[in-house]
């Protein structure tokens, strides 16, 4: 019953996408969105259906592989169709498909009225069924397969309004840069068959042991690669901001929730691997506490309000990877989840007041929206005190547990994650706050004031827009409530029955770290009240602005690195080599083939007696031939 | 002294059958050309028959000197003096290929002769009387051969209204 | 057999057929060509009888008299082909007929 539910889960949003397809305009607009939106609930359903049947199951028994076919088979190599049903999966489905159905269904609301309206929808539904093929894979091969195919739909999303050349160079950039990951994941998982033989995650995992360690480091490093490009870490972090020329429904599914945390999962699913390589397991965690602390900087000065977001993503993400790296997965699932939850509220209600403004995303011209859109204020409320980590909302069990976890190391590599993660909480009260602020309190600005007069009759959206925005507001609150430290963490567990910690903090510890962050959390709030306040910026130093403002340069030196030293070199191959080689050679051809033509074709003389005359040659020719063949 | 005979017969029917066919080729009218054809065609009758093949000889007179010959000869009365066929050249190279190609051609074949003659030309069969009677064609055609029989005819069929075909079709343009 | 062997039947008729092929090749009036062909069709006539009687085996001859049918069906198409030239009025030369020309 609930492996075919888990199969439901997978297959139900791929059949929404080709129904969509197949029937282009036959089907009204709604009518797509309605076939997305309940494919993807179908597929939650399905995923409950299978969590609910893991959970009755004696704990013994909660891992189950169902294959549909083989795929491929190369003398004793074989790849399977296969899903893979465990701890770790099934929370990931019901993550991927909630949040996903969630905000497949506001994206009705966001999207009405646009002219591809169908096109999206058919490719939010292609992104879910990928996410889920990866979060379900029971195989490398097909988790690489839902890798590819969630870059993919990344790349068609970004550049949906493909009339806009920046979303067109932010889909390219993205698509780039995965691609990169990918061929590093793909070389890992080349080493994997040619030491094991196989890619079923049981069969490598067993043999694991058994292979040299230059051999296991460069395949985690392989994996590793493709994990820090799709989760938007340095140094493969440049699309991320850029992506956020999509639709906010798209930066809320796919740049928050959804993929880029897919590395996050890989790095969890592949644990044993990471383990027998600690050198790279720690490189991912200091990764994650660089890229934290990165775009916690950046984020303090940027004024578009999903940029914000999107930097504050990278900057949590950088925590789950920390909590991977030391072997805390429990804590970087349940991080996972929270920040599904807090972020995907953070742009969907970012997406309602852009909608509001009429496109309008530029924080410095927004202010005051509290008095006009009071449900939308509360909502983004709710997903900024998460996010800050302040009790009791979802943000503060995770966040903390990790910091914990990193104090309990007790290994200079876990003092600076500590360190770094507690300047991350400071950061992250700062440019949340002062995002908060900007957008909501004080006085309404002149383009709000605009808005609000035109804008009166239909209050703050759609009900479509309204409805996911308060599930998750209520998730971002409560959803939490599922580890509390010391008095019962059945989340943990849950997770741990799949991959077992490395590490474990104390209860005192917990709450201790806990503490600290929060402090720091309000003290970010007060200082970013204070500078709201006194209509000041966060980043006063000149110098220290322009790098922030900059990225830290990261676009300018991969330009000059890369794209560069490519551009010319394509242009002077194209300059003496294509042209005069092989255009010039394929005319060569054409002419010269008429040249010959033509010379062939005087034979041709039209006199019959010349015909008769070669024919006679030719019987003597011929004649001598068989004589002489006799 | 029949042997004699026939080999004088022989020689002449022979020198007979390679002078009207020079004559053919060569005249410049084509009413002495036809003559000439039906005197190769009597010249190849009486060589039928010394190689015992009675009734082939019979239809040759008949049907090729007879019938097919006269038919040229209307064709040739009709046409009167448009008919008229002077050597006039051609290229040079082409006229000079015909012949090297046609005496390679001869060559080869005397060459052939020459090789198989030891071997397989010797002994021709001995056949009985009736070889070559109209009764022995009629029993193999009739029999072995109704096949290329029925189709012979049917290609004399299409040539009759192909004949006809090409013969009246022009008649409306004309008329117009 | 009486007279001469059956080899010199063939001989003659070798030559025939050489006479016959120089008339096609190099005579312009289609006429004499076809008077041309006529004789090298004889030629391969002569030949078949011959073998015919060498071997002993009737279908020579059979053969020989559908080759005389196939002639005769030619030589009236080939007439036919003349007359309609000559009613169009054009000159009776193989060589102006060049339409197969390129």
């Amino acid at each position: 019953m609930m492996i075919a539910a888990a199969w439901a889960c997978l297959l139900s949003p791929l059949v929404g996408a080709l129904t969509i397809t197949i029937a282009g305009g036959r089907i009204s607009r709604r009518a797509a969105g309605w076939i997305a939106t309940l494919s993807t609930f179908i597929a939650f359903g399905g995923a409950l259906v299978a969590f609910v049947g893991l959970w009755a199951a004696d704990p013994s028994d909660r891992e189950h592989v169902s294959t549909a076919y083989t795929w491929l088979a190369a003398g004793d190599f074989e790849v399977q169709v296969q899903i893979l049903l465990d701890t770790l999966s099934s929370t990931m489905m019901l993550i991927v498909s909630g949040v996903g159905g969630l905000i497949v269904w506001y994206s009705m609301g966001y999207l009405a009225g646009d002219d591809e309206e169908r096109r999206y929808f058919a490719y939010i539904s292609l992104f879910v069924f990928s996410m889920l093929l990866l979060v379900q894979a029971g195989n490398f091969l097909l988790l690489l397969v839902g890798w590819g195919l969630v870059g993919l739909a990344s790349y068609l999303l970004i550049g949906f309004w493909h009339y806009r050349p920046e979303a067109v160079a932010a889909a390219k950039k993205a698509f780039v840069m995965n691609a990169i990951g990918d061929a590093t994941l793909a070389l890992g998982l080349v080493l994997l068959i040619w030491e094991t033989g196989t890619l079923e995650y049981s069969g490598v995992f067993e043999q694991v042991d058994g292979l040299s360690s230059t051999i296991v480091t460069l395949v985690a490093l392989g994996l590793l690669g493709g994990a820090v490009a799709k989760s938007a870490q340095i140094p493969l972090h440049t699309w991320l901001p850029d992506a956020m020329e999509g639709p906010t429904p798209v930066s809320a599914l796919i740049h928050a929730a959804t993929m880029v945390t897919a590395g996050v999962y890989l790095l969890v699913r592949a644990s044993p691997i990471f383990e027998a390589a600690p050198d790279v397991q720690h490189l991912a965690a200091i990764l994650g506490a660089i890229t934290l602390l990165v775009a916690g900087f950046i984020a303090l000065v940027q004024w578009d309000i999903k940029r914000v977001i999107a930097y504050s993503t990278m900057s949590q993400i950088g925590y789950m990877f920390m909590a991977a790296g030391i072997g805390a997965y429990g804590y970087a699932i349940f991080h996972l989840m929270t920040h599904a939850f807090f972020k995907a509220l953070l742009f969907m209600s970012a997406g309602l007041v852009i909608h509001h403004l009429d496109g309008e995303q530029d924080i410095r011209k927004m202010g005051g929206l509290k008095a006009v859109m009071p449900r939308t204020h509360i909502a983004f409320l709710a997903g900024a005190l998460s996010l800050a980590g302040i009790p009791i909302f979802a943000g503060f069990w995770s966040k903390d547990g990790i910091v914990a976890a990193a104090f309990a190391t007790n290994d200079a590599l876990g003092a600076f994650l500590y360190a770094a993660g507690l300047v991350g909480a400071l950061l992250t009260g700062l440019y949340t706050f002062r995002l908060y602020f900007a957008v909501f309190r004080g006085e309404p600005s002149e383009l709000v004031k605009e808005h609000t007069h035109g804008h009166e009759a239909h209050g703050e959206g759609p009900l479509t827009m309204l409805i996911p925005v308060g599930v998750l507001a209520v998730l971002a609150t409560v959803g939490g409530l599922v580890v509390i430290p010391g008095v019962w963490e059945p989340f943990l567990h849950w997770i741990d029955e799949t991959a077992e910690p490395l590490v474990q903090a104390t209860v005192t510890e917990d709450y201790g770290t806990s503490a600290i962050a929060v402090s720091l959390g309000l003290i970010g709030f007060v200082v970013a009240r204070r500078a709201f306040h006194a209509g000041r910026q966060l980043v006063t130093n000149p110098g220290i602005w322009r790098v922030l403002e900059h990225k830290f340069y990261f676009d300018e030196l991969y330009d000059a690195l890369f794209y560069r030293p490519a551009a010319a070199l394509s242009v002077a191959l194209r300059r003496n080599v294509e042209e005069p080689v092989v255009e010039r050679s394929l005319d060569e051809i054409g002419s010269g083939t008429i040249q010959v033509g033509g010379e062939v074709a005087r034979v041709q003389s039209g006199l019959l007696r010349t015909y008769a005359v070669t024919i006679a040659f030719a019987v003597a020719v011929l004649v001598v031939v068989f004589v002489a063949v006799r | 002294m029949g042997n004699v005979i026939v080999w004088i017969i022989w020689f002449l029917a022979a020198a007979a059958c390679l002078g009207t066919g020079i004559a053919v080729v060569s005249m410049t009218n084509p009413f002495y050309s036809a003559l000439a054809l039906i005197g190769n065609l009597a010249s190849l009758a009486v060589l039928f028959l010394l190689l015992s093949a009675e009734f082939v000889a019979a239809a040759q007179m008949l049907v090729y000197a007879g019938a097919v010959m006269v038919m040229f000869l209307f064709v040739v009365a009709y046409l009167g003096g448009r008919a008229d066929a002077p050597w006039a050249g051609g290229p040079p190279l082409l006229r000079g290929a015909a012949v090297v190609a046609a005496v390679a051609l001869l060559t080869e074949i005397v060459v052939v002769l020459g090789l198989a003659w030891g071997d397989n030309l010797q002994d021709p069969a001995a056949v009985p009387g009736s070889f070559g009677s109209p009764a022995a064609i009629g029993e193999a055609f009739l029999t072995d051969h109704l096949l290329a029989f029925e189709i012979t005819s049917i290609v004399l069929l299409v040539a009759a209204i192909g004949g006809v075909v090409l013969g009246t079709t022009r008649e409306k343009e004309e008329a117009a | 057999m009486d007279g001469p062997d059956v080899g010199w039947y063939l001989i003659v008729a070798a030559m025939l057929f050489g006479i016959g092929a120089l008339g096609v090749m190099l005579r312009r009036s289609p006429l004499i060509v076809l008077l041309s062909l006529e004789i090298m069709l004889n030629a391969a006539n002569l030949t078949l009888i011959a073998f015919a009687r060498q071997q002993g085996d009737l279908d020579g001859q059979i053969f020989a008299l559908a080759v005389m049918a196939v002639a005769a069906a030619e030589v009236a198409i080939g007439l036919g082909l003349i007359v309609a030239m000559a009613r169009r009025r054009m000159l009776l030369d193989v060589d102006q007929a060049s339409a197969l020309r390129g």
